[in-house]
């Protein structure tokens, strides 16, 4: 057992016992990880740092019967994502099963992707490159932006989305597919390579 | 890079976005198919590259002090650290 994590398992022990001052730490020590993700599922500031402060409320309401099947840090995991999800009330959307077929996804139907550069950041300048890449983030909309950004962005395997997200892994697969489309389209009508279809 | 040791590679990430449940023959399928379609390609290559974008370009940020304070106080507790 490494130093650190038996730190955070003494940590755990007293912050169950009410210990404030081992609560503390670990909030310390996790605040900045469930913030990135906060800020990563809900794009603005001020509902990030609502989830922050609603997950570590649940955190510390539950923590006495936290029973370390999994590390605090997944622990912590789940409670953001479901208090960001809760917040943005999308429970009929992530209920909702997603066809790969559904159709009016496809952001350039009738389009098709000409001459795609080696190096996009190269295409325009920081500012503007920085700012599509935040733009289509945001027009995401959730069911699709939280799969993407739980998966590409926070690492988490398909298994665990899903489990998190409680949808299927079907639906992960077919949710990661399609934000990774809607993200490159919005860049690549941004850089100008996209070309109307001859059969259209 | 061998052609090979690039058939492993884009195997290999077939089974990350697929599962390894995915049928070989498809994969092998596809791997043929992808050898002499510019069209899938250049759909392969950008979705790729557009991940590997905004994991570079999603930097972690630090928790801002008065957030952070907000938070302890919402917590009513004492931070550890100043």
């Amino acid at each position: 057992m490494t130093n650190l994590t038996y730190n955070e398992a003494h940590l755990v022990k007293k912050a169950k016992a009410g210990e404030q001052w081992a609560i503390a730490a670990l909030v310390e020590n996790h605040s900045s990880k469930v913030y990135n993700l906060a800020l990563r599922l809900m794009q603005n500031q001020e509902d990030a740092e609502d989830v922050l402060q609603e997950t570590f409320l649940v955190f510390m309401d539950k923590i006495h019967s936290f029973k370390g099947n999994a590390s605090i840090g997944t622990w912590l995991y789940r409670i953001g994502t479901n208090v960001a999800l809760g917040k943005l009330r999308v429970k009929d959307y992530i209920d909702r099963d997603i066809s790969i077929h559904d159709p009016g996804f496809e952001s350039l139907k009738g389009y098709e992707i000409r001459n795609w550069p080696d190096h996009p950041e190269n295409e325009l300048d920081p500012e503007s490159f920085n700012e599509c890449l935040k733009k289509a983030l945001q027009t995401l909309s959730e069911d699709y932006r939280f799969v993407f950004v739980l998966r590409d962005l926070e690492g988490l395997s398909t298994k665990e989305t899903a489990k998190l997200l409680k949808i299927t892994e079907s639906n992960v697969k077919v949710r990661l597919m399609r934000a990774r489309l809607f993200l490159r389209d919005q860049l690549a009508k941004k850089l100008k390579c996209v070309e109307r279809r001859e059969y259209e | 890079m061998s052609d090979h040791q690039h058939n492993e590679q884009f195997l290999q990430e077939l089974y990350d976005q697929f599962g390894k449940d995915i049928d070989e023959e498809i994969i092998i399928d596809v791997v043929e198919h992808m050898k002499n379609c510019p069209d899938c390609k250049i759909y392969v290559d950008s979705v790729k590259q557009i991940v590997k974008i905004y994991r570079v370009n999603e930097s972690e940020q630090t928790v801002p002090d008065d957030v952070s304070e907000r938070l302890f106080k919402t917590l009513r507790i004492k931070r550890t650290q100043a």
